[in-house]
Parts: structure tokens; sequence; C-alpha cells
């Protein structure tokens, strides 16, 4: 009979044992539901007795809800990753599992899977509160799907990059440290980029380059490397009636075919997470040759 | 016996620092072999290596005939490894860990728990089964430690200073574990600082410095070999004086000590009385089995009574320090 991965088990047997896991999901849906109300208070105060006063709701509850989980599966994911290899070495197990039969791959993979069940648990564990949007209207299912896909496809691109820095440090802090480090890089310095380079160009920019292939495709590039650029703009395509899977770019001259946002970001996270994963398992190598694992042995010798 | 772990000029740098020079090790199977050195000496090193958690700037090492660099996984599939630390998971049961272990190394689910049963019950923990392993002692942690790493059956044991930080009976116990072993065909590789266990329980001992092998073989071999002089312990019941005096000018003692006197004492000291003897003579014999034969033969003739005549069990930290210059 196949078994299961030997580290997803004991990680997952670990990491459910005890409050600690079912405190955290508690907080993450109080959190949620908190925003969801307190965003209802609000919109209702303000709508009075606008016919379309259910739809308006529920956009901004499924929108709302929906950035909030995103923010939360920023930060959790790559902390949920970023202790696991590190953690082993700490212990001071990590010897125990190289030299095992074990694999790099098993080892990366099983580390990466278990931490994912639990983000996928959270995932799942905010579908009912997103929901609340359905009894309001405005949102349809190809939005929320979308939205699914877009927080299932950031929180594995964000445990590997926590899973990355598990591996090539020695400790879960300073791991933890890079992985939230490099969350925060990617989230603020996306924008920033963009905003740079929309002041250098300004409103000087020739209609030629603004029109051309190349350029179209690029700006979608960029807008498609962060998780709510690419959702939101999705978003807005969508409500603007353009299909889910394709935009379509008019210029004066042609019309472009650009894919949408969130399958670019889907294509770009899934490109990231396979060099990723290859660079863990490569440095998970039992043979250790690296700077860090001479010193470590000659430390121990 | 074939050596089951064979190092040819084995290897290892760090950066500048010389760790392992041109190690050339055989360890018989079913052989309990004590490696000894000081701290930094390049024991940990050797048995990284051998467990493929290293790899070796040149040379060779192979456990049963197959390279550590060349074929880690069948290498791996030997040896059971047992670090100088126990590395402890949270929330994790006994039999979890050993579980664990147990899948790690593709043993499948029927025979794992078959397995986990008897080999708590083979390192007396059978009664902690379901106890967390944060909970269990140092010595029934290291106890587990060398349950975990008998889960795949391997042939060859490497334990890094596993005694390190026990009481006294935990010290005893593991000792007869790993006689128990023995007895059921391991081979063990152990590194130790507690010397005078080793020698209880070692067959075969290699004594490393800056990583230079400077002695390996059988203990016996060894404590005959390389001990500076033998020493011979005379119970005299009569002529006790007359022995101590055919002993001083014999050629092949060295020094000769009344038991419980100081050497430097000795030469104004009074000659031993019969009456209130036996005593005992120890003399630092230079000679080989022949010329002990002799000196025997000796006191015998000159009519010295003797009722115990024999050579003192060796000590394996006079070898140690005799051996070693303690750099590093």
């Amino acid at each position: 009979m196949l078994e299961l991965n030997p580290i997803l088990v004991k990680d997952l047997r670990s990491r459910m044992r005890g409050a600690r896991a079912y405190i955290l999901i508690t907080i993450y849906l109080l959190i949620l539901a908190g925003v969801a109300l307190l965003l209802y208070a609000a919109i209702a105060q303000d709508i009075g007795n606008d016919l379309n006063a259910g739809r308006r709701i529920g956009q901004a509850l499924f929108f709302t809800i929906a950035t909030v989980a995103l923010i939360e599966v920023c930060l959790i994911t790559p902390v949920l990753t970023s202790g696991s290899i590190a953690g082993e070495k700490e212990r001071q197990t990590y010897d125990l599992l190289v030299a095992s039969l074990l694999t790099p791959w098993q080892i990366v993979w099983g580390k990466l899977v278990s931490a994912l069940a639990f983000a996928l648990l959270l995932i799942v564990a905010i579908v009912p509160v997103m929901s609340l949007a359905f009894l309001f209207g405005g949102v349809g299912l190809t939005e929320v799907l979308i939205a699914i896909a877009g927080l299932v496809v950031t929180a594995v691109l964000y445990a590997t990059i926590g899973l990355f820095w598990s591996a090539m440090l020695q400790s879960s802090l300073g791991a933890t440290s890079f992985a939230i480090g490099t969350v925060i890089a990617l989230l603020l310095g996306i924008p920033f980029l963009i905003v740079i380079f929309t002041l250098i160009l300004g409103s000087s920019a020739p209609s030629d380059l603004l029109e051309s292939i190349w350029f179209i495709y690029l700006s979608r590039f960029v807008v498609a490397l962060h998780p709510f650029i690419a959702l939101g703009a999705t978003a807005s395509q969508l409500s603007s009636g353009s299909g889910p899977f394709f935009e379509v770019v008019r210029t004066s001259t042609t019309n472009v075919v650009v894919p949408s946002p969130w399958v670019l970001y889907t294509i770009f996270s899934l490109i990231a997470v396979a060099l990723l994963l290859a660079a863990s398992a490569r440095l998970v190598q039992p043979v250790q040759s690296g700077a860090d694992r001479q010193k470590r042995a000659g430390k121990e010798r | 016996m074939t050596p089951l772990v064979e190092t040819q000029n084995l290897t290892r740098r760090y950066g500048s620092n010389l760790a392992l020079d041109h190690l050339n090790l055989a360890i018989p199977e079913g052989a309990i072999f004590g490696f000894i050195g000081p701290n930094g000496a390049g024991k940990t090193t050797t048995m990284r290596i051998l467990t493929t958690l290293l790899s070796p700037t040149s040379g060779e090492a192979r456990v049963a005939g197959i390279s550590v660099t060349s074929e880690p996984r069948a290498v791996r599939r030997l040896v059971g490894f047992m670090p100088d630390f126990f590395g402890v998971y949270d929330n994790m049961k006994s039999w979890e860990y050993l579980d664990f272990f147990g899948r790690s190394y593709g043993i499948p689910a029927q025979r794992r728990q078959q397995l986990i049963g008897e080999l708590l019950e083979l390192v007396d923990l059978g009664h902690k089964r379901d106890a967390p392993v944060m909970s269990l002692s140092r010595g029934m942690k290291q106890r587990l430690s060398l349950a975990r790493a008998m889960m795949h059956d391997p042939r060859l044991l490497i334990l890094d200073e596993p005694a390190s930080g026990l009481d006294p009976r935990a010290r005893i116990e593991l000792r007869e574990l790993l006689k128990e072993l023995r007895a059921m065909g391991k081979t063990i590789m152990i590194s130790s600082h507690i010397l005078t266990e080793l020698a209880e329980m070692c067959t075969h001992i290699g004594i490393i410095e800056r990583g230079k092998l400077l002695a390996a073989g059988e203990v016996q071999e060894i404590l005959r070999t390389m001990r500076p002089h033998r020493i011979v312990e005379i119970r005299v019941v009569a002529g006790a004086a007359r022995a101590e005096e055919i002993l001083r000018t014999h050629a092949d003692v060295l020094e000769l000590r009344r038991e419980g006197a100081r050497a430097e004492s000795e030469g104004d000291a009074a000659p031993l009385d019969d009456e209130t003897g036996p005593h005992t003579l120890l003399a630092d014999f230079a000679g080989d089995e022949h010329a002990l034969g002799d000196m025997l033969a000796m006191l015998i003739a000159e009519g010295v009574r003797v009722s115990h005549f024999a050579e003192q069990s060796g000590d394996l930290e006079d070898i140690f320090l005799h051996v070693t210059k303690g750099i590093v």
C-alpha cells in the first residue's frame, strides 16, 4: 500500500495536536467576521433606501473579506513554512532526516504540503464568511472562484518563499525574518516600482509607446506579479464585462488579447514555486559542501 | 574478520584546517570499535562521513564494500546513526517518534508496528510507549534514540558520544544494551571520553589525534603493544625482603613499589618483614614474556614464596595519554 509522505504525517500530527491550531483559526475567523460586521454596519448606515443597496453591500463585503483573507494568507503562510526545515536544524533532528532514506524532494515536499494543508484549512474556513455576500447579491460565482484560486496560489507561493529561507538558514527566527522581509518587499516594492515608473513616464509618454504590444504585455506582466493588484485588476475587468481568462486591450490601430491578470499571476507564481522548490531541495542535499555546513561541521568536530 | 568499515587515505579539510589526514581505518564485522581522541581530533568528522552527512575532500570510505560518496543511499540502509545530541520533536509520543523514522526508512506499516513494540522492549521503554518524548529522562531519550537507529535493522551502528551527560545508572544500562546489540551481530562504532567504559565493552579501539590515526586494533593487542611497560603485581608470602632486593637489581625492572607506598619514599623504607606480610610489590617491567618467566623462576629459586604473580590489566587511559600529545 502506498504510504503518505512521513514528514507530512509527522508535521500534521504535531501541528494539529493541542490548542494552538484551533486558536489560530479562531483568531483568523474572528478578524474576518469582525471586519465583515463593521463594514456591513458602516455601509448599511450610509446607503439608506438605495434600490441597489443589497448589491453594493454584497460587493463591498466580498471584496473586503477577500482582501483581508489575502492579507492574512500573505502573512501567515510564510511563517508556517519558515520554521519547518530551520526548526529541524534547531531541534538537531535535521541530520537524522537527511541520513535516513528520505530524499531531499520528500523532505521539501512533505514540509510544504503539511504547511499548505493548514493554509488551505484557513482558506476553506473563510468560504462561509465569504458566502455572506451571496445573500446580498452583486457577486457572481466566477468572482468567488477566482478569489479562492488567487488565495490558494498566493498561499502556495508565499509558503514556498518561507520554505526556501528555511532551507537556506540555520535558525527559525532568521528564516522567518527573511521570509516576511521578502513578502513585504514584494507587496510594497512592486507598487512602488509601478508608481515610480508611472511618474517617470508621466503624461508626456508618447502614445506609440503606450500602445505598443510589448508595453501592453510588459505592463500586464508587472501588474501580475502582485496578488492584490492582479486580483483587483481582474475584479475590475470582470465588472466591466471582460471574460475571466482574457482581456482585450483596444489600441487606436488594433486589439491586443492579453491573458487576464489572475491567469498571469498564477503562471508566474507556479514558475516561481517550481524554482524555489528546486533550490530548497538542492539546499537539503545530505552531502554538505556549502560554507554554512562546513562551518557547522567544523564547530561540531 | 572481514572489515565492515574501511577508509583509505580519508582526508577532510575545512578551509585551511585539516580535520582528517589520510585516515586508514578498518573495523571488522561484529566488533565494538571504540573511537578515542581529544576534542577536535576528527572523530565526529569520520562518523559524519561514514553516515553520508559529509563528503570527504579526498580518499575513500566504504561500508560493506559500498562507497559512501558514490552510493550514499545504499550506505544509509546499512548504517544506523546516533549523534551526540538527542533531537526532540514537540508533541510526539515515543511510538510516534519510532514510527516516523520507520516510515522514513520505508518500513511497511505492519512490520513497523511490530518492530516498534520489539525495539521499545529491547531498550526497556515498553512502558513508555505512549509517553511524550519530551517527558523522558536523558537516559531514556538516549535509549529511544538507539531504538530509532535500529529501526531499519542496520549492520553498522555509529554512536557519537552516547554516554555523555548520562548518570552512572543510565551509563550502565546503555553499556548492557550495547553488549546485547553486539550479541545480535551488530557492528558498533562508538566514540566516548569515558575510556574505562570503552576498555570494558570494546573489542577494538582506534586512537585519533589531529586527524591522524595513531593506533588501531584489538583492545588487548593495543594494550600490550602500546603501553610503555607492563606492571607486574607480585604477592610475597615469605622472603619479601629478598624479593625486593632481587627485583631492585633486575635489569628489566624499571621501578619497584610496595603497594600503597609512594615511589619516592621507597628507597628509605626499612626492609620488608615477613611477619607483617604478605606484601604486594608492583614492578614496572620492560622485558618480554620470556624475561617475565625468567624473573619468576629467579624469585622461586632464591626461596621467595610467591602466592600471586600477574600482569595488571591494562588501563586505556595510560595508553591514551601515552599515545596522544594533547594537541588539537
